[in-house]
């Protein structure tokens, strides 16, 4: 190659372009490494939990699983069924898992607007997206597609009555999980993930969003596990009803492209939910806006992701601790509880906002709301047993 | 070209397109099916190229193009797509394609409510509807259109009068420098009070619009989704009530 010739492509490739590949390289390389790693932890908490071993033949402590789980995945046999549609069965897990990467372009996976990052580092794909929360909703409503195509084109009875779950399940808990985040977006008055992030990195900790939205917290992971079709949600998959739900037919690569998507899923949950309600990469003490040294970054991209590492744990422990919902508890608990709580949480904040209160008001209403949702449901319920006919009514009713 | 040549040629590619999708629709052999569909989807085309295109560098026109095409394309596909699931699944594509093209214009969150609001949510009930409907094989009224003359017709009818109405719109106002603004047929309009700032780039300019300068538009369409939406539970069926 002449002298020059280098010199004169890497003028056509602006500053820009590079720093988004490096980023998007970054995201996804760590997400596919670290997603491995995630079902070998969630296997091995599992059986601890269980009072097993887990997975241990693989090398010490199973610590190469992950590598032959993935060759497994890779050489076991393809199998389409016969009267499969061959074009939607081969789509589907890429939609799902398409869809899912998409999403994570707006989250910021690092420090951003920090001094001292080195500048081909940006730790989020696509900055500056003034309607970044909704970006990941819209994209997110599009994950139900993998599931429904999936459940349709394998001609299955299983996998059509698992995908028609989990399009009905997730169509019902985006409105709740909508609705919990804009509590913040008024707070802040802005949708853009980024500068929610400044915003409470920069106030300290008494102004994490958690203090003064508790409720829209639990009301946005409880319908973003839902979302992620992750138990005590997982109706669309559940092995003693449904076989395997709308991936009863998928084998080999195209069932793994179906988890990786569900991880995905979790960890731009998980990611979220820091960024909105925790703080991001702030902890008092350990990562201020204050701390200025050299490598400050470091430990504040440390702080973001040992806060994200642990909401993952949460999901993986609440996994074996909350036993799966029935099909009409799980839309009951979002039309009749999710629902109405974050519109009143909402109204809460509007009010506060309105009239010019303190908006620490706002914590102890949230807990008043829970606590009278609490009541209400609890006062139904005995109501409801109190007016219960006896078996001796029932049988009377029965043989007249 | 003198203007009327435009003209004819805009609305005969117009006339191409509409007898290239009666072909497409039509109960006909598989070739000309084919040939229909893309003597429709040349005439669209055809009709798009007669407007200037797009501004700005390569990569605008390059996007531009890609997603004007994949809009049109989907459409045409939808309607003459034999299988009702790819139907849906088409139209969701075209609604991506559009998308794409309100993101091209700085409306981002135009598309991002687009694509909840049809791809997400109610191409998601479309597919619910079909699956319920279509378990096994395809029944006779999946493979034939339903009065095809007719339907096109009036949509022919309506693009061209959409068309013309946008040349006459062209010429007396002039396009504006900066933003999308107002004419002054709109400013007319007594549900629209538009203030100085017509400027829509952001979504906080774009929500000060939408609760300020047209309020009365916002809360009359949300009394009657409001009202939809209670006419819909009260005419669901019931258990209690025996109607299910």
């Amino acid at each position: 190659m002449p002298d020059g010739r280098m010199d004169k492509i890497f003028e056509y490739i602006p500053e820009n372009l590079l720093i988004t590949l490096v980023a998007i390289v970054a995201a996804v390389g760590a997400m596919l490494g670290v997603i491995s790693y995630l079902i070998l932890l969630e296997r091995k908490l599992s059986a601890w939990m269980q009072d097993r071993r887990g997975p241990n033949r693989v090398g010490p402590m199973g610590i190469f699983q992950p590598f032959a789980d993935g060759a497994k995945f890779l050489l076991k046999e393809d199998v389409i069924p016969a009267n499969a549609d061959k074009v939607l069965f081969l789509a589907a897990p890429g939609i799902g898992l398409l869809t899912t990467m998409l999403a994570f372009a707006v989250v910021p996976y690092g420090p951003v607007g920090v001094e001292g990052v080195p500048w081909f580092l940006r730790f989020i794909i696509a900055p500056g997206v003034d309607i970044g929360i909704v970006f990941i909703f819209a994209v997110t409503s599009l994950a139900v597609y993998g599931v429904i195509l999936g459940g349709w084109a394998s001609n299955n009875k299983y996998s059509a009555l698992g995908s028609l779950r989990a399009s009905a399940q997730v169509i019902s808990y985006e409105i709740p999980l909508g609705m919990s985040v804009l509590g913040i977006a008024l707070l802040g008055s802005t949708l853009d993930i980024e500068k929610i992030l400044t915003q409470q990195a920069t106030g300290g900790f008494w102004n994490w969003y958690f203090w003064t939205q508790p409720l829209a917290c639990l009301i946005f992971f409880t319908s973003a596990m839902a979302e992620a079709n992750r138990l005590p949600f997982d109706l669309s998959e559940c092995e003693q009803e449904l076989v395997g739900g709308f991936h009863t037919e998928y084998s080999a690569m195209k069932f793994a492209l179906f988890f990786l998507g569900e991880y995905t899923h979790v960890i731009t949950t998980s990611f979220l939910t820091v960024i909105l309600f925790f703080g991001g990469w702030h902890f008092p003490w350990i990562a201020t806006p204050e701390s200025t040294y050299t490598g400050a970054w470091i430990v504040m991209l440390l702080v973001l992701l040992t806060k994200v590492f642990m909401v993952i744990v949460l999901i993986m422990l609440l996994r074996w601790t909350i036993p799966r919902f029935r099909f009409d508890q799980l839309m009951n608990l979002s039309w009749k509880a999710l629902i109405p709580l974050s519109l009143a949480n909402m109204l809460a904040v509007m009010t506060v906002l309105q009239f010019g209160w303190d908006r620490w008001l706002l914590g102890p209403i949230s807990i008043g709301l829970f606590v009278i949702a609490g009541v209400i449901s609890v006062g139904f319920k005995r109501a409801e047993i109190r007016h219960r006919p006896s078996a001796v009514e029932l049988s009377h009713h029965l043989v007249t | 070209m003198s203007d009327s040549a435009v003209q004819g040629m805009l609305y005969g590619s117009l006339a191409a397109g509409a007898v290239g999708m009666w072909l497409a629709t039509s109960p006909r052999t598989g070739a000309l099916r084919v040939l229909g569909s893309f003597l429709a989807s040349a005439g669209l085309i055809a009709a798009v190229a007669m407007f200037s295109g797009p501004g700005g560098d390569v990569t605008n026109k390059i996007l531009f193009w890609m997603f004007a095409a994949s809009a049109l394309l989907s459409g045409v596909l939808m309607v003459t797509s034999r299988e009702p699931v790819y139907a849906a699944l088409w139209f969701a594509l075209a609604t991506l394609g559009t998308c794409g093209l309100f993101m091209m214009q700085a409306a981002p969150f135009l598309a991002a409510a687009t694509i909840i609001v049809y791809a997400g949510a109610i191409i998601v009930t479309f597919l619910f509807v079909i699956m319920l409907a279509q378990q096994q094989g395809r029944s006779f009224y999946d493979y034939r259109a339903r009065t095809p003359i007719m339907s096109i017709v009036a949509s022919w009818l309506m693009l061209a009068a959409l068309l013309w109405n946008f040349q006459v719109w062209q010429k007396s106002a002039p396009a504006p420098e900066t933003g999308p603004a107002l004419t002054a047929e709109a400013a007319a309009n007594p549900f629209s009070q538009p203030s100085e700032l017509n400027k829509v780039d952001s979504l906080r300019a774009l929500g000060l619009s939408l609760f300020g300068d047209y309020l009365y538009a916002v809360e009359i369409a949300g009394t009657l989704l409001l009202v939809a939406g209670i006419g819909a539970i009260a005419i669901a069926p019931r258990r209690a009530e025996g109607t299910i």
